[in-house]
């Protein structure tokens, strides 16, 4: 599938704020099975230069500072991507068992942005937790092969958590969301990493967005009018990263646009930054992955 | 008397180790000593007796007075005040030749961290050679990936290298834990080693004590030597005083002369880091972090922290500030990596570890995990990163045996799903230290953290001591003791006098320099207030004593004025002291509330209390003496005895009076100075201001109370014959440009300081604060009695409002704290 992509994000200030700097995480960064053509990011008021940083994990960071006051910032993202359809071999693997994925990932000499090691301990927000560590274990054994477990948890989290985009905040604790059994992608993610990495499987956040309209006579996905978030679960050296979305149940296939991935949230986080001013901000965005074919 | 108990002193002040129990079980620092060493210890144990003449009791509370005098204190996390200093006299000896041994261990151990840490954040090699388990690395919160490849350029990963030492049963010394993130405790060492000398300097001379004064000055040339300025200035970064150590982080950059500095005093322009100061942006070339590295840029790590400074991350690794310890050497500090150290030892340096390290067993590996499995009961857990996990409620270890079986189960089945998340460790035990508890002589297990700092060559150098912790307890004789709950000084002592070990200073002299050095916009912005509620304070005690004296007969210093007391109450309602339901209360009672009052911002304890949070972060600037005096708690207030009442108000102003006589007489006029003075004579212009319009047009009794609450009656009388009448009071109060009391007085002072301030413009036009001062100095110049009426009197109390305005708008830090964190919801 090819698409195009458009990412419209407008901030407002009730009073102008000063010495504005921004980190953009929107520039897919390198995945198999899908090709960017034509980024363009554009910003209003334009910055004086867009530096690209390193995002520290599989993410494309750019930056940049207004230094006059601003009221209000549009940022416009867009590309065309050409997505390809998931390997057949993948409906039925299975991937080793997690006791030996374990010890794998802690052997692998590997300290890079993909390694499994890098997504096997917490992270800043996807905190060990007893109960999700419990609630997994109700469905998983250590021999369980690890495609399983995903799919398993996976189906668990769809099946017993509301999607109810107004139940949780950006900020609100997995732990919150995993109580209440309700939340959105970001959510339904974190408890998804949580519970992988309490049973060894290293799992990681990846944060992307889904076709907006469905293909004739298919439902439309839930979370595809903004940017989507799902989990990619290390799968043994010859699967590598794999894709479960948890909101939807399916694996990531060519429904899905891959942006960035690290440990959590924080680590690719759409948009943050600092200012200085004490003035509230006010958020809206549109989000279009129109199918190009 | 206690005469059975051999080591009890008390009747016998010399002595004190004769019948101290040297044959203890896991070895004694004491008991091991070798005879020259043994010695030295007898010798001061004798010479700490001839100190007290009343027994150990006693010499401890000698000590506890000079730390107390020190303004040594610390703060538990959760605490809101500080807490005495747990200094135990009794010193921990060291012979040179057992100090040499661990000195050596400790610099091989630190050449083997730095080397270690630019194999992280270098070329990996390490890891990819199979050395050190990847997992082992990226197990740690301070494993940023960020800083891959951002080494220092010319500098060094670790300036200071703290260590947690123990000393086993057999006297062999190992290494517990390595701390490369903040040196805590190495203001404690100093401290320490403060207090002892105070209590018993001749003692360590007569020891052949090493100093450390070397140590630290070393450490200060190392961290300045890879600057590329011929005279750096080294900040030390701090947290702000909420932080634990805040009082060690004053206490060490008021003794290395380092500017202590917040986030928010920074900022980075095209990748340098400037401080901004009440003269303008000044570079900073080199921090002392005592920051976690992700709190350090908000921009590149947490947006979260409210503690950093947004684009610190571009400047040093932009080669425009260097960090000690540079940003990401704290991974080395999971307990996992003591695993591998004897290996890393070997690969990386071709050696043997000369100090070995607890031994551990990281579970990350399928051997190790079955043998710590098996051996679960003769060995501590803990986690292996540092990092609460499943099963442990703290960072710190446990013993297996001890762990009750619900608590066994769920850590088995803890580490059946996580293995990489636990290490086991050996349990040492630990020698004992003679040590002073309850008045007895009693052997006590310890710890020793020693310090190790790179010196302007960029060799190490080792303090030559260290910060010793005993528990008071002999519960648990082992590495599992934790923090301890004692602190002791540790003494290094050599067999013959060492020369001078003074620190070797460059040969070159510093250039000449005066004043006080930069002050931050921050510190003046304190400064100022510290001044103000200070004044407010007294003011307000100035009233209630005029209150207290109308009210009643005898010598109050103020005459009793019974007419004069609903203004006096009036004034305190309007400052605030007193809520206006005091109206028509007894003057005792309305006096006790404006003394005790602390929720209204006027009364006198809730501006101490003020006083108190900004002078906190002030502390380094002010000497010991001034700020022993402010740390004073304020005497107790007893509603029914107003004779006591009145005591405890004259016991406050002659508290303020010493404080003024400490400002008068020792601080340097630098500009800290001046805003200390700025604020105090703006809050004395509002105060006279304010009893004027009160008092000023009323009868005698009002005019007599006005010119004692502005301490000018003596001088009412010796120039007029005549009761107070109003013109000649409002001249004398408002207008007399020699009455230090008197308003015209103030406003001059405020001209002569701001004309002082450095100016940020380079065309001698005066800046707005010092415009402000100026207009209203002309006014009350050309001013005459008559004119000073109530309306009058009122815009100048607006003009002195929009003053202080014009002042925190020209030199303080111009945004609140909400800067950072703006994450934004995309879903």
């Amino acid at each position: 599938m090819r698409y195009s992509v458009t990412h419209m994000t407008r901030l407002e200030y009730a009073a102008p704020v000063r010495l504005a700097q921004f980190n953009v995480r929107l520039r897919p960064a390198a995945w198999p099975g899908q090709t960017v053509s034509d980024y363009q990011l554009s910003v209003d008021p334009q910055p004086a230069r867009v530096f690209e940083a390193d995002g520290g994990y599989h993410v494309n960071e750019a930056r940049f500072s207004l230094h006059k006051p601003i009221s209000q910032l549009q940022i416009e993202s867009r590309f065309t991507v050409e997505r390809e359809d998931l390997p057949f071999f993948m409906g039925e693997a299975d991937g080793p068992g997690l006791t030996d994925l374990r010890e794998l990932a802690m052997r692998t000499p590997d300290l890079s942005a993909l390694a499994p090691a890098s997504y096997i301990f917490a992270s800043p927000i996807a905190v060990p937790e007893h109960d999700i560590a419990l609630w997994a274990g109700s469905f998983l054994d250590e021999s369980m092969p690890v495609m399983e477990a995903g799919r398993t948890l996976m189906q668990a989290i769809h099946d017993e958590f509301a999607y109810d985009a107004k139940a949780t905040a950006t900020d609100t604790p997995p732990i919150d969301a995993f109580r209440r059994r309700h939340g959105v992608c970001q959510d339904f993610s974190h408890v998804m990493i949580i519970a992988a990495r309490a049973h060894g499987i290293p799992a990681a956040y990846v944060s992307g967005y889904l076709r907006t309209l469905p293909p004739p006579g298919h439902e439309r996905l839930v979370g595809a009018d903004a940017m989507h978030a799902w989990v990619n679960l290390w799968c043994g050296e010859e699967l590598g990263w794999v894709g479960f979305d948890p909101t939807n149940a399916k694996l990531a296939d060519a429904d899905h646009v891959f942006i960035g991935m690290g440990r959590d949230y924080s680590d690719v986080a759409p948009l943050d930054g600092t200012f200085r001013g004490s003035s509230q901000q006010r958020m809206f965005y549109s989000v279009d992955v129109a199918p190009l074919d | 008397m206690p005469q059975t108990q051999p080591v009890s002193a008390v009747d016998r002040p010399s002595g004190w180790l004769e019948g101290y129990p040297v044959e203890v079980a896991g070895g004694d620092l004491y008991g091991d000593a070798a005879q020259s060493v043994s010695d030295r210890w007898r010798a001061v144990a004798d010479g700490l007796a001839g100190i007290s003449e009343g027994g150990p009791v006693a010499v401890q509370d000698i000590a506890a007075r000079h730390a107390a005098d020190l303004g040594l204190a610390f703060r538990v996390t959760g605490d809101e005040d500080e807490r005495a200093w747990p200094l135990t006299v009794m010193p921990l000896i060291v012979g040179a030749e057992e100090w040499a041994q661990v000195e050596r261990g400790l610099i091989q151990r630190a050449n083997l961290l730095e080397k270690l840490a630019a194999d992280i954040y270098g070329p990996q090699r390490l890891v990819n050679e199979g050395h050190l388990p990847a997992a082992v690395v990226a197990g740690s919160p301070f494993f940023v990936r960020k800083l891959l490849s951002q080494g220092p350029r010319r500098g060094h990963f670790i300036n200071v290298y703290s260590v947690d030492l123990a000393r086993g049963a057999r006297g062999q010394w190992r290494v517990l834990q390595d701390r490369v993130r903040i040196a805590s405790g190495v203001g404690y060492a100093l401290e320490n080693r403060l207090a002892m000398s105070r209590t018993a300097g001749n003692l360590l001379v007569d020891s052949h004590t090493r100093r450390l004064a070397g140590f630290f000055a070393q450490m200060r040339d190392g961290m300045a030597a890879t600057c590329d300025r011929e005279q750096p200035r080294i900040a030390l970064l701090t947290p702000g005083r909420f932080n634990q150590t805040y009082a060690e982080q004053a206490h060490l950059a008021r003794y290395l002369g380092l500017p202590l500095v917040e986030g928010r005093d920074l900022s980075v322009i095209d990748n340098r880091l400037y401080v901004g100061t009440i003269a303008g942006p000044k570079r900073v070339d080199a921090l002392w972090r005592w920051i976690n590295t992700t709190s350090l840029d908000p921009l590149t790590f947490d947006a979260r922290s409210q503690i950093g400074v947004a684009n610190l991350f571009d400047s040093w690794a932009g080669g425009g500030v260097e960090i000690t310890n540079w940003p990401g050497a704290e991974v080395l500090e999971s307990p996992a990596f003591a695993a591998f150290m004897p290996r890393l030892c070997r690969v990386l340096l071709g050696e043997d570890p000369i100090l070995p390290n607890i031994a551990t067993w990281w579970c990350g590996q399928a051997a190790e995990s079955a043998t710590v499995a098996a051996r679960f009961d003769e060995l501590a857990l803990l986690p292996a990163f540092g990092m609460p996990v499943e099963g442990f409620s703290s960072r710190q270890p446990v013993a297996g045996a001890d762990l009750p079986e619900d608590e066994r189960t769920e850590l088995f089945e803890a580490l059946r799903r996580r293995p990489m998340d636990y290490c086991g460790q050996e349990i040492v035990h630990l020698s004992t230290t003679p040590a002073i508890i309850d008045g007895e002589i009693v052997p006590r297990p310890f710890t020793v953290r020693a310090f190790v700092a790179r010196t302007a060559d960029g060799d190490w150098t080792v303090m030559p001591g260290g910060f010793a912790r005993l528990s008071s307890s002999n519960a648990l004789p082992t590495s599992l003791m934790g923090a301890g709950d004692l602190s002791a000084d540790v003494w290094v002592v050599d067999e013959k006098p060492v020369g001078h070990s003074v620190p070797p200073r460059p040969a070159e002299e510093p250039p000449i320099s005066r004043g006080g050095g930069i002050l931050a916009s921050q510190a003046a912005d304190n400064l100022y207030w510290f001044g103000r509620y200070n004044e407010r304070a007294e003011t307000v005690v100035r009233i209630v004593r005029a209150l207290l004296g109308s009210s009643m007969e005898g010598d109050s210093g103020i005459e009793a004025q019974a007419g004069a007391m609903p203004d006096l109450v009036d004034l305190l309602i309007r400052f605030g002291a007193v809520g206006p339901a005091m109206k028509d209360k007894p003057a005792a009672q309305v006096s006790a509330k404006a003394l005790t009052e602390t929720r209204l911002a006027g009364g006198v304890a809730a501006l101490m209390r003020r006083r108190m949070e900004v002078g906190m972060s002030l502390r380094e600037r002010f000497a010991r003496d001034f700020w022993r005096i402010v740390s004073r708690p304020m005497p107790s207030i007893d509603v029914n005895r107003p004779q006591s009442m009145l005591s405890s108000a004259r016991w406050l102003t002659e508290h303020f009076s010493a404080l003024a006589g400490q400002v008068s007489e020792n601080m340097v006029r630098s500009a800290a100075w001046r805003f200390l003075q700025i604020g105090q004579r703006i809050e004395r212009a509002q105060a006279i201001c304010q009893f004027s319009r009160m008092l000023a047009s009323g009868d005698g009794e009002a005019l007599g109370v006005l010119l004692d609450l502005c301490d000018s009656k003596i001088i009412y009388r010796s120039r007029y014959l005549a009761v107070p009448m109003t013109n000649p009071v409002r001249d004398l109060v408002l207008l007399d440009p020699d009455n230090p009391r008197a308003l015209k007085y103030q406003v001059a002072q405020l001209v002569d300081h701001l004309e002082a301030l450095p100016s940020l413009r380079d065309d001698n036009i005066p800046e707005p604060p010092l415009r402000a001062a100026r207009a209203l100095l002309g006014d009350l110049q050309a001013a005459l009695a008559p004119d000073m009426t109530e309306a009058r009197l009122q815009g100048i109390c607006a003009q002195l409002n929009e003053l202080s305005d014009e002042i925190s708008a020209r030199y303080f830090l111009q945004f609140d704290r909400e800067e950072a964190e703006r994450r934004t919801r995309l879903l």
